[in-house]
């Protein structure tokens, strides 16, 4: 995935990294001086072989399987899963059931939102707003543990259905854990426009005009934060959101700044329709029958994750195991979105573009190779010092 | 444009220039075409992308069996609310379909992915190195394919 501009001087690879986390990537980016000219990616640092795993296990085995793809988005794995194989049953889940699987999905969407927000403060510098966000994410994260039992991997799906039901008492410590969150989401979306050292961090950085999304494939936040209406609640509503529609939040200027102001207005449309959930749950059974022997053929589900759209595909062959599963998840696409964005950005803007997309990586310690090719000399240095080094390069130009 | 509309255009589209053997719509919101010959791939993609129903979601490889002696591959677009499947089948021993870069840049990742973990070689591939796999994954040896046996895999050091 490398994209040529003129010929190498410095060869800054980040990764491979840290395997505990999600989706670990080794970029390289070559730098001409400050400015980038070639980017490249290698992924598979912690490929699990989940795709093949699953043709050697049953539906339901599968389905935990799945959750564990991700530990931040897991509920929309398992959801999208489930809804797969509900489709290729010809079953679908009672509407209460799919009710609390949107309500489940929104308020992992403001967990992962906050969690990101957090993330990409830090990468600018910005420690305050990441100790805040992340203490406010505690609230989230403790109704979210009070409804289903744990903190991640909630394990809220059942082929047909959900494990657990809603009662007043939960929807009234969920409204007001909502309230605080919102009035916190409005205080930050004051901060991101507004706080001139951070908006120097990214205002104009990392900017993608919405023919370019377009054209990379850029989806979720990414991709609405350049204008491109790309939504698969709104495009394909799944679940229950034909019921309680979304409104798809976008911004035309595509750059850092718009990803952030983006991403904050949709945690006002999760509590919303949060809200919405709570207050006309419909009334009916959590379960339905699925059958342990799905019949032979094919089934497709599309469902909007946090960073954007997940692909599911299944194929039954007639017996209680899946001929194959294929997972195509967001953060692949908007990496190439990184890629190609990067080249003719400062190497100090590197940090924000990578955090932009979300990729859940930045935040942890990683190898950073600088590599000089003209004076044959060779550098390390670790993502830490990658990050500081943004941060001391603007620190100097404010001066 | 609806469900109905963007299905309807397609199934035109691939009638008209005669480039399917196969159309059917296996769910309302499906269209599954079985792509005529190899050679008509591009052309389909790039008459889907001139009526803005190109946006491949994925690339999706499938084993049919050892016995078939083919593989196949299915690109997913996803347009809208509807999913048009392209069905191409491949030989088993040195298949190959062409990259589809030039016209649609993101595909590079699913490309790359494919030929690791099916052996399907994609000619015009800029990067034809792994994505996934380790870099000392033995050559000829296919994950994702059903005769794949586990024990040619390298261990983890």
């Amino acid at each position: 995935m490398a994209t040529s501009k003129v010929s190498e001087t410095f060869v800054v690879p980040i990764g491979p990294q840290h395997p505990a986390l999600k989706e670990p990537g080794h970029f390289e980016f070559t730098v001409d001086g400050e400015i980038v000219t070639n980017a490249y990616v290698r992924l598979g640092y912690a490929h699990r072989g989940i795709e093949k795993g699953a043709e050697g296990r049953n539906y339901i085995q599968s389905l935990y399987l799945t959750e564990r793809i991700c530990g931040i988005c897991s509920h929309i794995h398992a959801t999208a899963f489930a809804l797969t194989v509900e489709k290729l049953a010809g079953v679908e889940a009672p509407p209460r059931a799919q009710a609390i699987r949107v309500l489940v999905a929104e308020l992992e969407r403001i967990h992962s939102h906050f969690l990101w927000l957090g993330v990409a403060a830090h990468e600018s510098g910005f420690d305050t707003l990441f100790m805040y966000s992340w203490r406010d994410r505690e609230t989230v994260m403790d109704i979210l543990e009070s409804l289903t039992g744990n903190r991640v991997n909630y394990s809220a799906n059942v082929l047909g259905g959900v494990k657990f039901n809603v009662d007043n008492e939960q929807a009234d410590a969920i409204r007001k854990g909502l309230e605080f969150l919102e009035k916190r989401a409005h205080h930050y979306l004051d901060v991101v426009i507004n706080e001139a050292m951070f908006l120097q961090r990214t205002r104009g950085i990392g900017t993608m005009t919405r023919n370019q999304a377009e054209v990379m494939g850029a989806v979720g936040p990414t991709a609405r934060a350049s204008n491109v209406p790309r939504d698969v609640r709104v495009e394909a509503p799944y679940a229950a959101y034909k019921e309680y529609p979304i409104n798809m939040v976008l911004d035309t200027r595509g750059d850092v700044e718009a990803r952030f102001v983006v991403r904050i207005k949709e945690l006002f449309e999760c509590c919303r329709i949060i809200r919405q959930i709570l207050d006309t749950l419909p009334p009916g059974e959590l379960t339905t029958r699925v059958p342990r022997k799905l019949p032979e053929g094919e089934a497709v589900m599309r469902v909007e994750a946090p960073r954007g759209e997940l692909f599911y595909f299944i194929r039954g062959n007639g017996s209680d195991k899946p001929d194959r599963l294929k997972v195509r998840t967001p953060s692949i696409n908007n990496f190439t979105t990184v890629i190609k964005t990067a080249v003719g950005h400062q190497l100090a803007d590197i940090p924000m573009i990578l955090s932009g997309i979300d990729p859940c990586f930045s935040c942890n310690d990683r190898m950073v190779h600088i590599q000089n090719i003209h004076k044959h000399d060779e550098n390390w240095m670790t993502w830490e010092e990658l990050r500081r080094y943004g941060i001391e390069y603007y620190r100097r130009i404010r001066k | 444009m609806n469900t109905e509309e963007i299905l309807t255009t397609a199934k035109e589209l691939v009638k008209s220039w005669d480039w399917a053997t196969e159309v059917t719509q296996p769910a309302a919101d499906r269209l599954d075409v079985k792509v005529k010959e190899l050679k008509e791939l591009i052309p389909i993609i790039v008459a889907l992308r001139v009526k803005r129903l190109g946006y491949l979601s994925a690339i999706v490889g499938l084993d049919p069996g050892p016995e078939t002696g083919e593989l196949e591959v299915l690109y997913q677009f996803c347009p809208g609310n509807a999913v048009i499947t392209l069905r191409v089948r491949v030989p088993r021993k040195k298949g190959s379909v062409p990259s589809l870069c030039d016209i649609i840049p993101s595909a590079e990742s699913y490309e790359r992915e494919l030929r690791e973990m099916f052996g399907i070689e994609v000619t015009g591939l800029r990067t034809p190195d792994h994505l996934y796999l380790p870099d000392d994954w033995p050559n000829g040896v296919y994950p994702l394919r059903k005769d794949f046996d586990p024990k040619k895999a390298p261990l983890p050091k």
